[in-house]
């Protein structure tokens, strides 16, 4: 009975802190827009608009739900559960502070606290692929559903371009599996924490950790990779025919997934709880839990920020150059990291030569990327950024004109 | 083990009702006005023509297949990472007793204090069971790449090709400048 309690504690408090996290990261994403582009942003609604997710919330509720008459009913309103559930359900392996155990009275029962809803799973990793594989289900149903061409379309891009990440999404994770021995997260954890900060995983995986991330936001959907629902051609994509909640769903689900990304890349490659002087293994001072949580969560929200500067400062890409970037870029990249984590563990050379290789890796993808003055294309068969599809010349005479940028 | 399942239904549910609530509630405030036009497709105002679910590029289905082939070779590298990475730390001979005796549980799948330094997996063995993996995925990592090269080299991921199979085939005829063939846009 006691277990049961402090494990719907946990779960109320994880479920509270994403949903009110994601309302929050809203305001927090419109503040920085406006920032960025020299407006105002909310400041209306509260001091400094701080009360606009609330605002924002209640016009969710008591807006017009229209449900247009050609959809399948039962498949259009399973597509945005679908896309929230399965991403909520990823953090129920995600631990959110040390592996420590609080015991604590409420109410006259003794209480055991965890950091994290099911403790101890040892294929953690895999199964936070496995759930993230079936949010692809919540696109194509809603795209499907809405028996509209943008939305069909667009359904039909995002999930090329959610399969194709996933991949390299997964290829990442290896060389972590091989240096740590596991992929259950809280040993991954402690294993970088157990030495210090030159043992996270960033200083021996550089390019795992750019690869997990850039792959990470396109599973997300987000810009620069938010090719599913770019405004200009597709109006909503998948979304379009979605109004009210529902439509907040699918929001949901997008930033639910941006707070799992970047606690994901907290957790695997930046040390997670970690932190020099104020947060080692072996700090036991009162209330050294809950400084480890807040080490975990600044983190976490270092990353968020730049994701959305990432989302703020840089173009979309094309549909070619998002499906090479994957096919071409990643996944050899991902494949030669794996290859040279092992060689390394093999043949027992010292951690740190991991660090010169990996750079060698990214400069010699950049090599190879450089785009040829004759051909612009690249040694990988990538386009060059400055040039339009037409450049090969599949395109009439007139459109295949260099583009000013 | 019951305990962790226990632990992910509760999650579950607890997600389920989290995410109903809102759908209920706002059921229940909001209004409904049904109306022909609010009913009918979005397409920017425009009468939408023919029904939304045309046949689409068959470069989607060809990506498909790929992932699925891609998807099996990463979800076979999880499991021998792990291994791997244990015969790894087991192999180093500068291991201390108590951790080699941990790691062997654990690569063994037997319970804890089962074992004692004399049954557990020595330096020497795990080298040889590291040589073994590492013979293993170099096989693995030949035969796929083997296949990734082909796909590379026929054109499968290329995304834009021309309706010519033969001027995808050859690179260097990329640099004409207008030749007659056509794009494969995507269908609509």
């Amino acid at each position: 009975m006691n277990d049961f309690i402090s494990a719907s504690l946990v779960i109320n408090i994880v479920l509270g802190a994403i949903l009110g996290g994601c309302s929050y990261l809203i305001y927090v994403e419109r503040r920085l827009a406006a920032f960025i582009q020299d407006r105002v942003g909310p400041n209306r609604t509260g001091p400094a608009g701080l009360f606009q997710p609330i605002a924002d919330g209640i016009k969710l509720f008591i807006k017009e739900d229209v449900i247009p008459g050609h959809v399948n009913l039962f498949l259009f309103i399973l597509g945005p559960s679908i896309a929230v559930f399965t991403t909520m359900l990823a953090y129920a392996v995600v631990p959110f502070g040390p592996p420590d155990q609080i015991q604590f009275t409420l109410m006259g029962m003794n209480l055991d606290f965890r950091f994290i809803i099911a403790p101890q799973i040892d294929i953690g990793m895999v199964f936070i692929f496995a759930v993230g594989s079936l949010a692809v289900y919540g696109i194509i149903l809603g795209g499907w559903a809405s028996n509209n061409k943008y939305s069909m379309l667009g359904s039909l891009r995002a999930s090329a371009q959610v399969i194709s990440y996933e991949i390299p999404l997964g290829m990442s994770i290896v060389g972590l599996g091989i240096l740590t021995g596991s992929l259950n997260l809280e040993r991954l954890v402690l294993h970088q924490a157990e030495q210090g900060f030159w043992g996270w995983n960033f200083w021996a995986q550089p390019v795992a950790c750019l690869i997990f991330f850039v792959a990470a936001l396109a599973e997300a959907n987000r810009l620069p990779f938010d090719l599913s629902e770019c405004e200009q051609e597709l109006v909503g994509g998948f979304h379009t025919e979605y109004s009210s909640m529902k439509f907040a769903l699918y929001f949901l689900a997008e930033y639910t997934h941006v707070i799992l990304v970047s606690l994901l890349t907290t957790l695997l490659f930046f040390g997670g709880w970690q932190f020099p002087l104020i947060a080692e293994v072996d700090s036991a001072y009162t209330g050294s839990a809950l400084v480890k949580v807040g080490v975990l969560l600044s983190k976490a929200f270092c990353v968020i920020i730049l994701i959305m500067f990432l989302r703020w400062t840089l173009p979309r890409f094309r549909f070619d150059q998002l499906m090479g970037l994957a096919w071409k870029v990643l996944i050899p990249l991902g494949t030669a990291n794996v290859v040279m984590v092992m060689t390394v563990k093999h043949f027992e050379l010292p951690s740190w030569w991991m660090f010169p290789l990996s750079l060698g890796l990214v400069a010699v993808v950049g090599v190879l990327s450089v785009p040829n003055s004759k051909t612009r294309y690249g040694a990988l068969g990538m386009a060059g950024g400055r040039t339009r599809i037409a450049a090969d010349g599949v395109l009439p005479p007139g459109l295949g004109k260099r583009i000013p940028m | 083990m019951i305990d962790l399942v226990a632990h992910l239904l509760a999650f579950a549910v607890g997600t389920v009702v989290f995410l109903s609530a809102p759908l209920l509630i706002g059921y229940l405030v909001r209004p409904s006005k049904p109306g022909a036009e609010k009913a009918s497709i979005y397409e920017c105002g425009e009468e939408a023509i023919g029904s939304s679910n045309v046949q689409f590029d068959l470069r989607f289905y060809v990506i498909a297949l790929l992932f699925v082939v891609f998807e099996v070779e990463v979800v076979f590298f999880f499991p021998w990472a792990v291994i791997f990475g244990t015969t790894m730390q087991l192999a180093d001979t500068r291991l201390s007793d108590e951790s080699r005796i941990a790691l062997s549980e654990h690569l063994l799948s037997e319970p804890a204090g089962s074992l004692d330094l004399e049954r557990s997996i020595s330096a020497a063995s795990a080298l040889q069971l590291g040589w073994l993996g590492f013979a293993d995925l170099a096989v693995f990592f030949g035969v796929l790449l083997l296949g990734f090269a082909y796909l590379w080299k026929r054109g499968d991921l290329e995304w834009v090709r021309s309706a010519n199979p033969e001027r995808n085939l050859h690179s260097e005829s990329l640099a004409k400048p207008y030749p007659s063939t056509v794009a494969l846009g995507e269908s609509i």
